[in-house]
């Protein structure tokens, strides 16, 4: 697929808990230097698949390699975990909260100092410091959940719904910072039911419903791969155009426009010339790529 | 180790800085005095006025002069005449002055019923009349033949016979008048009786197996179990709750998945049983101190004021026994911390975790309790099993060292046994932790407990 190296790769990977099977024979790879969306619906075992990478949870079976090597408990120290399910000491201060999980990961001293403040800063967060962190707003929780997975520089970065509850401007403050990881060579594993901003940012896709893997590969791959022939269109004119039934199989009309789904042979450049030289203005054209919503959807509901 | 220091550190500087832990390092000492105290203050308080008594003394009043006399006396030890005679002039004068002396505090209206040749029931039926109109608490009927016949019975007729003090106090006074009157009846000179019934005093002196005999014991070795029994029962009661808050902390505030990412379920458990440990450690080292320097200093300068105070301060012990207390206090607490840290790691909030906890101070109650059959037979069979089983043996190995030290085996077995036991504790909640700490909201069924053992 690629030349890069893989930064976790998951081989037959199954776990049960009692007769509940919550990952059934998953095999994933995921590249270094990529954001890697692990997508799926509620209980769809992305979770328990993040816990065996984490190294919580050993596999009932096959293997689970991180950076080339076997799991271990000293790798762990250069993950960086958000879950989803997470909190924080509600009486500590912020700064000694943050010392703390910095230790945790071996980060110590000025060092561990350093790093503390200059997170807080990038996240606006200064000034609270010194407060306890059941002071802090929610949104402001979540942003020192967020610096305590980022603090002992990982290489692995795994957010399990980083942008839930937070408010615009803050979400694309830490989109940002995602970006900038993954350009300073960070692998992020990111894991949300949010179709719409996995869309933006993630390069790979993994989707996985009812313990199972049912899609992987590169968005575009992904996207390409569903692409169904249409056009979205605005335009005056050029009705007898979009009445022929050997261009066009079906016709939505929108607010704002068509949606034209070609025949089967015709490609979207045959019926831009041909509107065209009916006369037609052609405000808007485009070729409509499903979205990652319209994916998941359609894949989800497609095995109930 | 870096983490498990720094899980350590943050549950003994999170606690040791809050208000709490303050306010109980001052208040555990002067809450203990209370404890100790004040119940036998208040056993002994009678509230109101004196016990207002009439005696019907049916042996021509050569009993009464006598009862009065041993019923005023405040003291029953001291062998005070002349406030008696007081007592018995002012009781002469008027109830009002003796009240004015404030003399209300347990003790004796006495006023004699003359018969004048009435028959018994009519007297009774007065003096009943008379309790009823709240005039008097109660009366005694001495009967006529009660000198010279020894089944003979006093009759106490009363309001209030549930007071078992006062009830035992009249016994009391009673027996010693009768019996003085009997003894002088039989012969036994007057000035003679005092004397010759005064208790004798034992002195006790240990012998060792090897034959010989040791210093005289004051008992100091017991009141030092006690002290150490004590003293654990309070740290457990005290810390083995901040213990199990510890353990289900995380599972409340959703921290867990983050930790287990970063650090080994069994190191955080550990560390945060040892950061707990050493807060309690703390405060007893400050209470100990505090009693040092106090034991130290303060009875210097307590009797130079003039105060006795003696008893007060280490009692003379062999230095091994304090090694030994110390050793069976650690493991005492280790004991049942390790209970508190295994039942954390199986429920999910701290309510639910003080339910399960009841039995762990039924459990330490029994410990307490077993002290006292081991005391009276420290080297019989059940002695010995009871030292070996891990639960009661910080408190009855304890015994059995200050009566009859037990061969050194013993007593390392003892604490192998404790260790060993914490040991597996600590082990299977290390494996329920792990799990119970992901299943967020839900408390573990006994089963489930053993499937999750059987896991991880």
């Amino acid at each position: 697929m690629s030349v890069s190296p893989a930064t976790v790769v998951l081989r037959n990977v199954t776990k049960r808990f009692g007769d509940f099977t919550a990952v059934n024979d998953l095999s994933l790879e995921v590249r270094a230097g990529r954001i890697f969306g692990l997508l799926g619906p509620n209980g769809a075992g992305k979770t328990t698949t993040i816990r065996m990478i984490v190294n919580i949870f050993a596999p009932d079976s096959g293997q689970v390699e991180l950076f080339g090597m076997r799991v271990t408990p000293p790798l762990q120290d250069r993950i960086g975990y958000l879950p989803e399910e997470r909190g924080l000491y509600k009486k500590m201060k912020v700064g000694e909260q943050l010392r703390f999980f910095a230790e945790l990961k071996n980060v110590n001293g000025k060092e561990a100092d350093k790093r503390i403040d200059r997170w807080l800063e990038r996240l606006k967060l200064s000034e609270w410091k010194a407060k306890k962190s059941s002071e802090l707003s929610k949104g402001m929780q979540q942003k020192v959940q967020f610096i305590t997975t980022v603090l002992h520089e990982p290489d692995l970065l795994i957010l399990d719904e980083p942008f839930s509850g937070l408010d615009p401007v803050n979400v694309d403050l830490l989109k940002e910072i995602v970006l900038e990881l993954k350009q300073a060579g960070k692998t992020i594993i990111f894991s949300t039911h949010q179709m719409e901003v996995a869309e933006k940012i993630c390069d790979d896709i993994c989707l996985i419903n009812r313990s199972r893997k049912v899609l992987q590969g590169s968005i575009r791959e992904v996207k390409r791969s569903f692409a169904r022939n249409a056009v979205s269109l605005r335009v005056s004119g050029g009705d007898a155009v979009l009445a022929d039934g050997s261009l066009v199989s079906k016709l939505d009309h929108h607010s704002d426009g068509v949606e034209v789904l070609l025949a089967d042979h015709v490609n979207g450049q045959e019926l831009l010339r041909q509107l065209l030289s009916s006369g037609a203005t052609v405000e808007k054209f485009e070729m409509v790529e499903p979205s990652l919503h319209d994916i998941f959807i359609e894949k989800v509901t497609e095995i109930e | 180790m870096t983490k498990f220091l720094a899980v350590v550190k943050r549950e003994y500087l999170q606690r040791v800085r809050t208000k709490f832990f303050a306010v109980m390092t001052v208040l555990g000492p002067v809450l203990l005095v209370v404890f100790t105290i004040v119940p036998g203050l208040l056993a002994g308080y009678k509230a109101g006025h004196d016990t207002r008594i009439a005696i019907v003394d049916q042996t021509d009043g050569k009993l009464y002069a006598s009862i009065r006399s041993s019923l005023l006396k405040q003291d029953r030890g001291a062998d005070d005449d002349a406030s008696a005679a007081v007592a018995e002039a002012m009781n002469s004068n008027s109830r009002d002055r003796m009240q004015k002396a404030g003399r209300s505090f347990g003790s004796f209206f006495v006023e004699q019923v003359y018969a004048g040749g009435r028959p018994l029931a009519d007297i009774k039926r007065e003096l009943n009349a008379r309790i009823g109109h709240d005039e008097l608490e109660g009366y005694l009927v001495i009967p006529p033949d009660i000198l010279q016949n020894s089944r003979s019975k006093v009759t106490y007729y009363g309001r209030n016979v549930s007071d078992e003090i006062t009830r035992k106090q009249i016994e009391d006074r009673l027996n010693r008048a009768v019996r003085r009157e009997r003894l002088i009846a039989s012969g036994v000179k007057e000035q003679d009786v005092e004397e010759l019934s005064k208790p004798i005093g034992m002195v006790t002196y240990p012998v060792n197996e090897k034959g010989e005999e040791g210093a005289e014991d004051s008992g100091a070795g017991f009141a030092m179990v006690f002290v150490v029994a004590f003293v654990i029962y309070i740290t457990v009661l005290l810390y083995g709750q901040v213990v199990l808050g510890a353990i289900v902390e995380e599972k409340e505030t959703r921290i867990a998945e983050i930790l287990f990412s970063s650090v080994r379920s069994t190191t955080l458990m550990l560390g945060k049983l040892f950061g707990v440990s050493l807060l309690a450690l703390t405060q007893m080292g400050i209470w100990v101190l505090a009693f040092g320097l106090l034991s130290v200093f303060g009875v210097g300068w307590l009797a130079a004021q003039g105060v006795n105070i003696s008893g007060i301060g280490l009692p003379h012990l062999p230095a091994l026994f304090f090694v030994y207390f110390f050793l069976f206090f650690m493991l005492g607490y280790f004991v049942f911390a390790s209970i508190y840290v295994f039942i954390g790691s199986m429920v999910t909030t701290t309510q639910e975790g003080g339910q399960m906890a009841m039995p762990v101070v039924f459990l330490l109650v029994a410990a307490l309790l077993m002290a006292s059959p081991v005391i009276r037979s420290p080297n019989s069979s059940f002695a010995f099993w009871m030292s070996m089983f891990p639960f009661f043996s910080p408190i009855t190995m304890l015994v059995r060292i200050v009566s009859q030290t037990p061969p050194v085996w013993q007593i390392l077995l003892s604490l192998t046994i404790g260790v060993v036991t914490v040991v597996l504790l600590l082990f299977l909640a290390s494996r329920i932790y792990r799990i119970g700490m992901l299943m967020y909201g839900k408390k573990a069924s006994i089963p489930e407990v053993v499937r999750w053992i059987k896991q991880s």
